[in-house]
């Protein structure tokens, strides 16, 4: 397996408050590698550093053997790097077919535009449905597909994903597991942030546990899963 | 009565075209970058006068003039960008730095207009003489030009917003910044165009108003004003609803001028927009908290 991502002792935050220190971390090819973790710890910002919303203070982070830490966001979705943000972020006053075709705006995936939509509306039937409607008028659970479609319709060498199951009704959340399996038996390398533990459990390669902006713990899911007194300690069991 | 009537919406019209456009050059800077542009006046100004340097000391055509005034009033749009704008935009504190610098810029282009030109008022030469009988009104050909101006300006900010990849670009960073860097939008470049787009309008504005009004270097002033007006009214950053509130509050200065006097048109404008600011805070046409193009 090639590393595809890889963040080398990568610190950042805000101002003088660093949020996140010395990470490091890579994502093969073709692997689904979970971070995990309490709220408030530096899960999200850590995400939004490798898109390039904000810069690292320290470290380097190479994606497909380049350096993209110094890049802005625009150029750092040209290389490949696709975030899904959490809380969606749609286009508000977009319709669902206008926010998909945003997805496709990098001049790469322009091109492809057509076909992606194909594969966006057969993994997302609910989008071909919508796709008049305005985002603003979506539900939650179909907010949280739009966002994805968009995500996907980038393309893209790795999906990153910000607690895709968050705020969204049990069978919901079980629709977009199953979107996230699907992607992953494609073949798409997946960079995810989940607070369910025992769910991305199922079906990460890796897990990382960030606490207070550090990884505590990395491993397999069968190894968490055999370390109750993590589980218990940071997602209370 | 009908006469009456004819006259009151022929000039309410014109008024509300000349507000549109210079609205939506406003509007446009705040629902992309939350900047409110106070440079704007001056820049109205100095549209009418590079047209009118081009036209006059140049002796070149009046469309020359007014090319030349949207190319200049854009490029100084792009360096408010450059130089005030993008080393603020990180700052916490944007919205209101941008405020007061734009302030300071708006001043001394006003005093550099004042120093080349004089403070003496000027005429406009882009000006078309005749008029149109419809009735017993003659509505002029001015009124008319500015009018159909107007429209051609809406249509193509229209077709840029609603169908190029620029516009669409536009659009999304104005609903959601972080949505559309990560859409691998450039959003500087984004900026950059849209001030530079607004001092383009500004240009055509200040022209439009000057033709009607004369030049002076402090002319941009009052229609600065009553663009933020219309801006509130129909929500800030909303162009749509401000091309609407623009021609709907035309209408009703026409209407004001003739039912109250002049002196009372200005008043009553200011008088609904309090009405709005109670009623609907995010605007006519806004939603709550919401920026949108």
């Amino acid at each position: 397996m090639t590393v595809l991502l890889e963040l080398q002792s990568v610190s950042a935050g805000y101002g003088f408050h660093l949020v996140i220190r010395d990470v490091s971390l890579t994502v093969e090819n073709g692997q689904l590698v979970a971070l995990i973790g309490p709220n408030g710890h530096g899960k999200t910002t850590l995400l939004r550093v490798i898109s390039g919303l904000i810069k690292p203070q320290r470290g380097v982070i190479n994606f497909a053997g380049h350096r993209i830490d110094h890049l802005r966001p625009d150029e750092i979705v040209e290389a490949g790097i696709v975030h899904v943000p959490q809380g969606d972020l749609l286009f508000p006053d977009m319709t669902v077919l206008e926010n998909l075709r945003m997805g496709a705006y990098p001049r790469n995936a322009a091109k492809q535009e057509p076909q992606r939509l194909e594969e966006v509306f057969a993994l997302l039937p609910k989008l071909k449905e919508r796709r008049h409607q305005l985002a603003s008028t979506l539900s939650g659970g179909e907010r949280r597909m739009a966002s994805i479609g968009r995500g996907l319709m980038a393309g893209g060498r790795i999906l990153i994903l910000d607690e895709p199951s968050l705020g969204l009704a049990p069978i919901v959340i079980e629709q977009i597991y199953e979107v996230i399996r699907r992607l992953r038996q494609s073949g798409r390398s997946i960079l995810i942030v989940e607070e369910n533990v025992t769910r991305i459990a199922e079906i990460a390669d890796v897990l990382h546990l960030l606490d207070n902006g550090q990884f505590v713990w990395s491993g397999r899911s069968s190894e968490l899963l055999s370390r109750p007194e993590l589980l218990l300690t940071y997602f209370g069991g | 009565m009908m006469d009456v009537l004819v006259q009151v919406i022929a000039s309410g019209l014109t008024l509300g075209a000349m507000y549109a456009i210079s609205t939506v050059g406003l509007t446009l800077v705040y629902g992309s970058l939350n900047m409110l542009n106070m440079a704007y006046g001056a820049l109205l100004a100095l549209g009418g006068y590079i047209c009118l340097y081009v036209m006059t000391s140049l002796g070149l055509p009046a469309i020359v003039g007014a090319v030349a005034a949207m190319v200049g009033c854009g490029f100084v749009g792009l360096l408010i960008y450059h130089l005030a704008a993008r080393p603020m935009l990180s700052s916490g504190n944007f919205e209101t730095q941008i405020f007061i610098a734009t302030i300071g810029i708006g001043a001394v282009l006003e005093n550099v207009i004042l120093r080349v030109f004089g403070p003496q008022p000027v005429a406009q030469p882009l000006t078309l003489t005749g008029a149109i009988v419809i009735g017993k009104v003659h509505v002029p050909t001015q009124n008319i030009f500015i009018l159909a101006a107007a429209f051609v300006m809406m249509g193509m900010i229209a077709f840029l917003l609603g169908s190029t990849r620029a516009g669409r670009a536009i659009r999304a960073t104005a609903q959601n910044r972080d949505a559309a860097q990560l859409m691998g939008v450039r959003i500087g470049r984004i900026y950059a165009g849209v001030l530079a787009l607004s001092g383009a309008l500004a240009a055509i504005s200040g022209i439009m108003i000057s033709s009607l009004s004369g030049l002076l270097p402090n002319m941009g002033g009052d229609p600065m004003l009553k663009a933020f007006v219309i801006c509130v009214v129909a929500g800030l950053g909303n162009v749509y609803g401000a091309v609407t509130a623009a021609i709907l509050l035309g209408l009703l200065e026409a209407g004001a001028e003739y039912l109250l006097g002049v002196q009372y048109s200005f008043a009553v404008l200011l008088v609904l927009v309090i009405g709005v600011l109670i009623w609907r805070p995010y605007g006519l046409f806004g939603r709550k908290q919401v920026v949108r193009l």
